[in-house]
């Protein structure tokens, strides 16, 4: 067997406890971000497209302002600055950071979802006799959640990569236990193949949850 | 039962409806027709208040509307209305569709809106397509459902927004035949429709919408045979 794969073997076991336990960081930081980004996503959507001249520049200027700027800074940004104000661990402003930045995306894809739904859904539900709200809770929104899960799935795989540059204010997810490995073992090289690995699995295990879920949803609506 | 008063509506620059006044009476048959453009869908969705008139009045059920100061919902709960697109809500099974509005909007009890919606696709002979979803349906069974789903808010008036023109041909039938058991039960109507088969069989009377105001309206007899309008002359040739 070639060298290299001994090597990465060796690694691999070697680190393969602290790993796992990194992991279950990656993975709670990722939730944090995806749930936080979900909530914070509706109310932006729902401000952009509300009537109000006001909430929709809140919205606009939030959306511009995250999704203009990189993530890091905006960790960065929020570990120093807030953190300055308001005593939180570094977990947490990193997973609060994700889920803002998240936010800003998801916010679109509810939006653009929701702009997407055919008017005469509206005008039909309205016609019935239903309100705005009703209609916008038992008409329109189902159907726009149904439109969003492909680009949220993949809004979610951004955020479980995403998660790695949290490293920066010192999470001790999986790619700063990387990081480190590779900087006492000076097996750099076999360090971030490994972790890259764990990321693949990762991910590779939430698009098989996501087409499980899509799946699901198709049947019901056959 | 349904009763507009010099009517107008704009779209921009665009005066599409110029002072109509229309008056249909209850049980009345009404069938509004029009080269495209005319105005007369325009004049369908004013009634039901999916579009706002600019002035005018409009009077339902004795009640003339404010629709600035009123609850549209409650107005738009007793006028029914069929799209040409149907716009059945594609996340809901055929009876879902059909008690959606009962249960969300008059508070009905599930089981007693079950057993209200499977009369009424009983009604359009659909009932065994109680549990499946719009997209499984033809055109015209869709239109047979959208038509089950408005009468279980039991409208005082039915609107029509050219229900069949986004049917095939084979497929016509099945819905004017539900129509005109609607129109013989005597169900209020307002029908903005090209079959003229269906204007002449079932309408009390039949309007003549030109460029925003009505220039013909008589019984489907003196429509067809003794037209007084230059251009009502030339719609009908056209469509006969």
């Amino acid at each position: 067997m070639p060298e290299i794969f001994v090597t990465v073997f060796d690694v691999f076991m070697r680190t393969y406890p602290g790993f796992l336990e990194a992991s279950v960081i990656t993975l709670e930081l990722t939730a944090i971000g995806v749930v936080l980004g979900t909530v914070i996503g509706l109310i932006f959507a729902l401000m952009k497209i509300s009537g109000s001249k006001i909430l929709r520049g809140i919205a606009n200027v939030y959306i511009t302002v995250i999704r203009g700027t990189p993530l890091i800074v905006q960790i960065m940004f929020l570990y120093f600055g807030i953190v300055e104000i308001y005593t939180m661990s570094n977990f947490w402003a990193g997973a609060i950071a994700l889920g803002v930045h998240n936010g800003a995306y998801i916010a679109e894809i509810f939006r653009g979802a929701i702009q997407g739904i055919d008017p005469g859904q509206r005008e039909a539900s309205l016609s019935l006799g239903m309100n705005r709200k009703q209609t916008m809770q038992r008409i329109v929104f189902p159907q726009a959640l149904r439109r969003s899960i492909p680009p949220l799935g993949n809004q979610f795989i951004i955020t479980l990569k995403d998660s790695s540059l949290v490293y920066i204010i010192g999470v001790a997810e999986i790619f700063s236990l990387a990081n480190r490995e590779a900087a006492q073992s000076y097996q750099a090289f076999e360090s971030f193949l490994v972790v890259a690995l764990y990321y693949l699995v990762l991910v590779m295990i939430f698009t098989f949850l996501l087409r499980l879920y899509e799946n699901k949803l198709d049947v019901d609506k056959a | 039962m349904i009763v507009g008063k010099n009517i107008h509506k704009s779209f921009g620059d665009l005066e599409v409806l110029k002072g109509v006044d229309l008056h249909v009476k209850p049980q009345e048959v009404v069938v509004l027709v029009g080269v495209s453009g005319s105005g007369k869908s325009t004049l369908l969705r004013c009634f039901n208040f999916l579009e706002m008139i600019n002035s005018g009045e409009i009077t339902i059920d004795g009640h003339t509307i404010n629709p600035k100061k009123e609850d549209l919902a409650k107005i738009r709960a007793e006028v029914g209305m069929v799209f040409q697109h149907f716009n059945l809500f594609p996340h809901k099974s055929v009876l879902e569709n059909v008690i959606e509005a009962p249960i969300t909007v008059k508070k009905m009890k599930k089981e007693e809106a079950k057993k209200l919606g499977m009369n009424l696709l009983r009604k359009v002979g659909l009932e065994d397509k109680a549990d499946v979803y719009p997209s499984k349906l033809s055109g015209g069974q869709k239109q047979r459902v959208a038509i089950a789903r408005s009468l279980a808010m039991e409208p005082k008036v039915m609107l029509f927004d050219e229900p069949t023109s986004a049917l095939d041909p084979e497929l016509v039938g099945e819905v004017l035949q539900v129509m005109k058991q609607l129109a013989e039960e005597g169900m209020t109507m307002v029908v903005v429709t090209h079959e003229m088969k269906f204007a002449k069989e079932v309408a009390d009377r039949i309007i003549m919408i030109d460029q925003g105001t009505i220039i013909e309206s008589a019984d489907p007899k003196n429509f067809f045979e003794n037209p007084q309008n230059e251009r009502t002359k030339q719609f009908i040739q056209l469509v006969e």
